[in-house]
């Protein structure tokens, strides 16, 4: 229905020069057929007046406005009775039953005009229809994530504030234990910070308009060896169990933001399961693409939040159980950055955990 | 050499005050000599008139390009620079290192990387001084061992069986071991000079090494990928 719409719309000339000139190319292409049939079966002429009937409907449907088609089947008329009707080569409006013929005509193409039009400025108004709701998505998207940051750019920044705050008022009083537990707690508030911050960046990358971004060739393992490795630097305790294909791979793709998408979901798996069971990241190399499991043996996800878990608008402060580490913002950008990527990212439940996959095309095209 | 062996000093040019005072009071408790100067021209400046052992070097200074400031230093010196640069750069980075600087450190980093980062460059730097040691000692770390003088390389003190490029290639590495290598340079250096910009012959033959030295090509032990830029191995003992 969209691509019909669209076809029809970029094939209507826009200005009157454009539109007459296909109007008269219809007549005498309709002329030119009509003249065939005529030589061809002359005892039959309501060939003609079909013929110049379609080319009305035509005019109609690839020109902009009503004039056309009416000119259109004003000339057809006069021509029918010019060209293809005795005396030839003579206008004469006297022969019987004439008159009908020429007013069943012009509101058979009158009426095909006004329908073709119509369903022209329909078509029109679906695909603005279209873009506008596309734009409110957009807009939504961006008050959610913008909520979302702000909750979780707060939290921790509030922890940080407090925790040198209490150093400072109190570094006489403080034992070296609790001095040491103040710093540690601003560290990890300040990595969990950076982490914030590194996911929005890496929404920069992306281009705003097109929502797309500059790929290059990238070795899988590559890619997704450093992940690991920039995950293991946060969370030196973390245990993944990683697989990749033996042959070598390389895919197009932003590898700073395919690594984010890594490591946000392993952060997901790691903070969210609730296990202990070390998290396993499993690339298959399939059918022109690439699929990236990460499996955790946790709690899962509860169903009704499966849905909109990557849409940002999942994020419920009274849910959230453990504080800041809600799943913010993280999963929502690693769908824009996979979609990005012409690829798909899902979630779903198995029987002892839950599992993201997803999937990068192989070739650009 | 005249220094004293015990404390190397180190140029710290930096313009962000608290990023300054956090690297000089932990280089301090190393017992590092340190300069800290907040702009370019002061910092080529200093480094002239104190002669370093290293430089730390921040690109993006108020008052000079960062790479501006690595050309000039190149100029006239061999003073390992180690650049202070941020994440998401990955062209800057390896355009420094191709420029003459010797490492990179990305911001934000903790002291541990950082004094691992100025233990390497020292140790590369006393290296070049003494050519002859490097062509002598074996690489060692871990299980992995590689005997320079007779083209050996062994896992497990099992033998690796190599192509010509790729014992090539892992030598290079570890004889700059602990050191990021650029694209640029290695593919330079083993495929000559005028080879052109793609280097997926490249990372085809890293990928070979790692499927005969690592136990997963996924989480290597050995020599590890710094995307768009190059790649590193494991500081030999």
């Amino acid at each position: 229905m969209n691509l019909t719409t669209s076809t029809f719309k970029h094939k209507t000339p826009e200005t009157f020069i454009g539109n007459a000139l296909l109007t008269v190319l219809i007549l005498v292409a309709a002329t030119v057929i009509a003249f065939w049939f005529f030589h061809i079966v002359p005892e039959n002429p309501a060939n003609i007046a079909l013929v110049y009937i379609i080319a009305l409907v035509l005019t109609a449907r690839f020109t902009s406005g009503y004039i056309y088609g009416i000119a259109a089947s004003l000339a057809s008329v006069v021509g029918i009775n010019y060209l293809f009707t005795y005396p030839y080569f003579q206008v004469n409006f006297t022969l019987s039953g004439y008159p009908v013929t020429f007013v069943f005509t012009l509101i058979i193409s009158l009426m095909v005009s006004t329908m073709t039009t119509r369903i022209k400025e329909q078509a029109d108004a679906l695909v603005e229809h279209e873009k506008l709701l596309m734009d409110a998505e957009k807009e939504k998207m961006r008050a959610n994530l913008l909520r979302s940051v702000s909750h979780d750019l707060r939290t921790p920044l509030t922890g940080i504030i407090g925790s040198s705050s209490a150093y400072i008022d109190n570094h006489r009083e403080l034992g070296e234990a609790e001095k040491l537990e103040l710093v540690s707690h601003i560290r990890e508030d300040s990595n969990w910070l950076l982490n914030m911050v590194e996911n929005l960046l890496s929404v920069t990358r992306i281009n705003q308009n097109s929502m797309k971004i500059a790929t290059s060739m990238e070795s899988v393992e590559e890619v997704v060896a450093e992940a690991i490795a920039r995950f293991y630097k946060r969370f030196p305790n973390a245990d993944v169990k990683v697989q990749v294909p033996e042959e070598f791979l390389m895919i197009p793709m932003d590898a700073m933001l395919i690594e984010q998408v890594i490591i946000n979901l392993l952060e997901n798996a790691l903070v969210h399961s609730r296990s202990s069971l070390p998290a396993e990241l499993t690339v298959i190399h399939e059918e022109k693409q690439v699929a990236f499991h990460i499996r955790d043996y946790g709690i899962g996800i509860s169903p009704d939040r499966l849905e909109t878990i990557f849409d940002g608008s999942s994020y419920r402060p009274e849910t959230s159980t453990d504080g800041h580490k809600g799943m913010g913002i993280g999963l929502s950008i690693c769908k824009t950055i996979i979609t990005a990527h012409n690829g798909a990212i899902t979630a779903k439940n198995h029987k002892t955990g839950c599992q993201f996959t997803f999937t990068l095309p192989e070739s650009n095209i | 050499m005249t220094k004293d062996s015990f404390t190397n000093s180190i140029l710290l040019i930096e313009d962000e005050e608290n990023i300054r005072s956090f690297i000089f009071t932990a280089l301090k408790n190393q017992s590092y000599k340190v300069t800290a100067s907040a702009s370019g021209a002061e910092g080529l400046h200093l480094a002239a008139s104190l002669c370093p052992d290293i430089i730390l070097l921040d690109l993006g200074l108020p008052d000079m390009d960062g790479m501006e400031v690595i050309k000039k230093l190149r100029s006239w010196t061999a003073i390992p620079i180690i650049v202070i640069s941020a994440r998401t750069n990955e062209h800057e980075k390896a355009r420094a290192l191709d420029q003459g600087a010797d490492d990179y450190i990305t911001k934000p980093f903790g002291t541990v990387e950082l004094l691992a980062r100025i233990r390497t460059s020292l140790r590369h730097s006393r290296q070049m001084q003494d050519m002859s040691s490097i062509h002598q000692k074996p690489y060692h770390y871990k299980n992995l061992t590689i005997n320079f003088e007779n083209h050996v390389v062994t896992l497990n003190n099992e033998i690796i069986h190599l192509t010509q490029i790729e014992y090539k290639l892992l030598t290079l590495l570890a004889r700059n071991s602990g050191k990021v290598l650029t694209y640029t340079f290695i593919m330079e250096k083993i495929w000559g000079p005028y080879t052109d910009n793609n280097n997926q012959i490249l990372r085809v033959n890293m990928a070979n090494i790692r499927r005969k030295i690592e136990k997963n090509p996924a989480t290597p032990e050995y020599v590890f990928t710094e995307i768009g830029i190059g790649y590193r191995m494991a500081e030999g003992d």
